[in-house]
């Protein structure tokens, strides 16, 4: 398991195993453990994606919630513990930066800004801040970059991409497969 | 099949982040659990991803923590007491009328959503009194901590008014001796003779032993007063001198003395013109 210096409380080493059995077993402390250890790098991705802080801590607590009620049905086979919850605090985000309240808050804001034109991606690019993915993002070759950004931090299905980039089908989907072996390489 | 053309298809990444659709993620469940290098590579994509997040975390405040356990335990007590439900006992008697029967039933529906209202305005209020003594405490903290910049901001002041009066006449006072890295500085006021000391490198003394001022008057010394060692900047009032040819500074013990240790001299200096 990934250490890492966020720990603030007294450390207890679990194995991904154990824990996973602990917080089955709905066991608080393995809870508390959980929430130390991964809070920060999930908030990362939140913010990353909402780039408001209110609205990031009342999605991370969501999350953190939906990991609790949600345990018994994390499935080890298909994924480690981090990816499943990281797909869970993705998926918060987006909705939440989908949902028609935060939409009606930004209007102001975004009055000029069409999502069906095809600068959509780009327009966003300069507001990101300069960390996680979003910073190894910035070494992806711009077409490439444009599509993660609207596929993975704003949600996009491919079919919506396809029409706001106005490329083909096929196309979205292969230039992000590519994209995403190539983000692959820097992450290692 | 052509496993590593699979895999470098990209469909790995794209199923790990959540980006693959829901046929091509069942297929790739499936492969994965056939081929062991692709379940493989899978995890070792997992933990770079994992890495990656963990380099670049972001501490939430504090505060989402107990917002969180608070809520998860306030579940875990609704789930195990008795709803109000079954405690209501539904007996033959409400048959004697339909209208009777449906004010029972509007009457228990109007119970179950207003316990179910008080559950929530209860944990909703539970929030706030938390919320409240935290502000309340974070508000102490700062006022606090106000006092002691302003008391320490007005110190700082009075000696930036008594160091930049035009009548003061200053002593700088060298280190003698083994000493040779302290320094201070008398602040004289012609005028009314007042002496201030400040000073800019002395160690700090041990707990036992404190200070003291000189006034060198004939050749004679006068006691002009001890000091203690202030927290940052030590800018203090001595006795007032009303004439003196030089100042020296020794260690004495606590309270000091009545005569000064020569050998425990620290720092002496003339005063010129």
């Amino acid at each position: 398991m990934q250490k890492n210096s966020y720990n603030l409380s007294i450390q207890v080493n679990y194995t991904e195993q154990d824990l996973i059995l602990k917080l089955k077993e709905r066991d608080t402390r393995a809870y508390s453990y959980l929430y130390d250890n991964y809070s920060a790098a999930l908030y990362s991705i939140i913010l990353q994606i909402l780039h408001e802080t209110e609205l990031a801590n009342d999605v991370l607590q969501e999350v953190f919630i939906n990991i609790w009620r949600k345990i018994e049905s994390y499935d080890a086979t298909k994924g480690r513990l981090f990816t499943w919850m990281l797909n869970i605090a993705r998926n918060a985000s987006i909705d939440t930066l989908r949902s028609k309240e935060y939409q009606n808050s930004r209007k102001n804001q975004e009055m000029t800004e069409n999502v069906h034109t095809k600068t959509a991606g780009l327009i966003h690019l300069p507001d990101i801040d300069n960390i996680g993915l979003v910073k190894i993002l910035g070494k992806l070759k711009i077409e490439f970059r444009v599509l993660i950004e609207l596929a993975y931090f704003k949600g996009y299905t491919h079919e919506e991409i396809a029409e706001i980039e106005g490329i083909p089908l096929g196309t979205v989907k292969t230039r992000i497969r590519s994209a995403l072996l190539q983000l692959r390489e820097y992450l290692q | 099949m052509n496993i590593q053309q699979y895999i470098s298809s990209g469909i790995v990444e794209s199923y790990v982040l959540g980006l693959a659709a829901k046929e091509e993620s069942e297929e790739f469940e499936k492969i994965c659990a056939e081929y062991p290098e692709v379940k493989e590579y899978r995890e070792a994509f997992e933990r770079s991803l994992e890495k990656t997040a963990m380099d670049h975390a972001v501490l939430p405040p504090a505060t989402v923590k107990s917002r969180i356990f608070a809520e998860i335990e306030s579940e875990d007590q609704e789930g195990s007491r008795p709803t109000l439900i079954r405690q209501v006992p539904l007996t033959a008697k409400l048959r004697t009328g339909s209208w009777v029967r449906w004010l029972a039933a509007a009457s228990l529906l109007l119970l179950i959503g207003s316990t179910a209202l008080n559950f929530y305005f209860f944990s909703q209020y539970k929030e706030y009194i938390s919320k409240y003594d935290e502000l309340v405490t974070n508000q102490n903290q700062m006022a606090a901590v106000n006092l002691d910049l302003q008391t320490k901001l007005q110190g700082y002041e009075t000696a930036f008014d008594k160091m930049r009066d035009p009548s003061m006449s200053l002593v700088k006072m060298t280190g003698t001796g083994s000493h040779f890295a302290s320094l201070t500085t008398v602040y004289w006021d012609t005028h009314t003779k007042d002496v201030y000391l400040l000073v800019n490198h002395l160690p700090q003394p041990a707990a036992d032993k404190q200070y003291q001022l000189w006034a060198l008057v004939d050749g004679k010394p006068v006691d002009a007063g001890i000091f203690d060692m202030q927290e940052g900047f030590t800018f203090v009032r001595m006795k007032n001198i009303p004439v003196a040819q030089a100042f020296a500074i020794t260690l004495e013990k606590k309270g000091g003395s009545a005569a000064p240790t020569m050998d425990a001299m620290v720092v002496l200096g003339k005063v010129t013109g």
